[in-house]
C-alpha cells in the first residue's frame, strides 16, 4: 500500500511526461548554429564532420552514449579532420538545460 | 495597313510635310519606348523586393519566417541580403530567364503546391534541391555577387575556415558546397556535395 502511495505521483505525472521531456528544437537548431556548430556538422549531408543523424546512429540508446556526446560538447577534445589533429568547439552555453536539450535533439534526428 | 495609317495622319495633318510626320513618329515611338522601359524595370525591381518576395503566405510562414534573425537578415554590420540577393541573378538576361521560370511559381500557388505547412515540408528537399542545382551551375554567383573570394583575408579567418577554404578550392567546390542551410532549414536527404548535376 505503502508503495503504491509513493508511486502514485509519478503515475499521475506519467501522463505529461512527453511534454516535459520535449526537446525544443529551434532553441537548439539556434545553439548549434550560434556555436559554430553548423559549419562542420549537419542535419544529414556531408560536410567534414560527421552529420547528426551518423551521430545519432553511433550514441542513440547506448549506455554511455549521452554522456559522451555531452562530454565532446563541452570539454574541447581534439578531432582528426583529413588527418590532421584540431580542437573541437563547445557549445557556447552554460546551461545544463541548453545541452541537454541539444544532446537530445542529435540524437533524435 | 500602315500606308492607311500614315496616309491618315497627313489627312489630318495637311500642313505638315513628311519630314515633320516622320520626325514626330520617332521621337513620340523613343517616348512611349522609355516610358515603357522604365515602367518595366520599375515592374521588375519591384518583384525583387523583399516585400513582393513575402507578398503570398506559402514565402511569409515557411522560407521567411526561417531567415528572420538569420545572419543575413541580421548582423553586426546591419548589411542585409534580402530574397533576391541569394535567388535572382543581377545582370539583365540571366534576371529575365529567372523572372521568366519563376512565373511557374504562379502556378503552383493557384494549385496550392504548398500552401500548408505540410505540404511545404513534403517539398522542402525538392525545392532546396532546385536551388543547390542552380548554384552550383552558377558557380555561386549570387554569393559571390558580395563575398569576393580575392577580397578575402585569410589573416582574418579562423584557422579552421582558412584550412577549409583552401580545401575546399584544392577540390573545385564552391560555396554552397558548405554553406547550405544558413537562411533556411537544412532539408532531410543529401547535401549538395552529395549530388551530381
Amino acid at each position: 500500500m505503502i508503495r503504491l502511495i509513493r508511486v502514485l505521483p509519478v503515475l499521475a505525472l506519467l501522463p505529461f511526461a512527453p511534454a516535459a521531456l520535449a526537446q525544443d528544437v529551434s532553441a537548439a537548431e539556434g545553439l548549434l548554429k550560434k556555436s559554430g556548430c553548423t559549419k562542420c556538422h549537419s542535419v544529414s549531408a556531408k560536410k567534414e564532420g560527421p552529420s547528426f543523424k551518423e551521430t545519432a546512429a553511433k550514441y542513440k540508446g547506448k549506455p554511455g552514449g549521452e554522456a559522451a556526446l555531452a562530454k565532446h560538447l563541452t570539454t574541447n577534445p581534439k578531432v582528426k579532420v583529413d588527418g590532421k589533429e584540431e580542437l573541437h568547439d563547445s557549445l557556447k552555453t552554460k546551461s545544463d538545460a541548453d545541452l541537454k536539450n541539444v544532446i537530445q535533439y542529435i540524437l533524435s534526428r | 495597313m500602315i500606308r492607311a495609317w500614315w496616309q491618315g495622319l497627313q489627312e489630318r495633318c495637311k500642313t505638315c510635310s513628311r519630314v515633320t510626320l516622320g520626325l514626330g513618329i520617332l521621337v513620340a515611338g523613343f517616348a512611349v519606348s522609355g516610358v515603357l522601359l522604365a515602367a518595366g524595370a520599375a515592374g521588375l525591381a519591384w518583384t525583387n523586393t523583399e516585400g513582393f518576395c513575402i507578398g503570398c503566405h506559402e514565402m511569409r510562414d515557411n522560407v521567411y519566417a526561417e531567415f528572420k534573425d538569420s545572419i543575413h537578415d541580421k548582423n553586426r554590420s546591419g548589411v542585409r541580403a534580402v530574397c533576391s540577393d541569394c535567388h535572382v541573378p543581377r545582370e539583365p538576361v540571366p534576371m529575365l530567364q529567372r523572372k521568366v521560370r519563376a512565373t511557374f511559381e504562379l502556378w503552383g500557388h493557384l494549385i496550392g503546391a504548398v500552401d500548408t505547412k505540410e505540404k511545404f515540408e513534403k517539398h522542402r528537399y525538392e525545392l532546396a534541391k532546385r536551388v543547390w542545382a542552380r548554384m552550383k551551375q552558377t558557380d555561386s554567383h549570387e554569393c559571390r555577387n558580395c563575398h569576393h573570394a580575392d577580397a578575402m583575408d585569410p589573416d582574418k579567418q579562423s584557422d579552421k575556415a582558412k584550412a577549409r577554404h583552401a580545401k575546399g578550392k584544392a577540390e573545385g567546390k564552391t560555396c554552397i558546397d558548405c554553406h547550405f542551410g544558413i537562411a533556411h532549414k537544412e532539408p532531410d536527404g543529401p547535401g549538395p556535395q552529395e549530388l551530381k548535376f
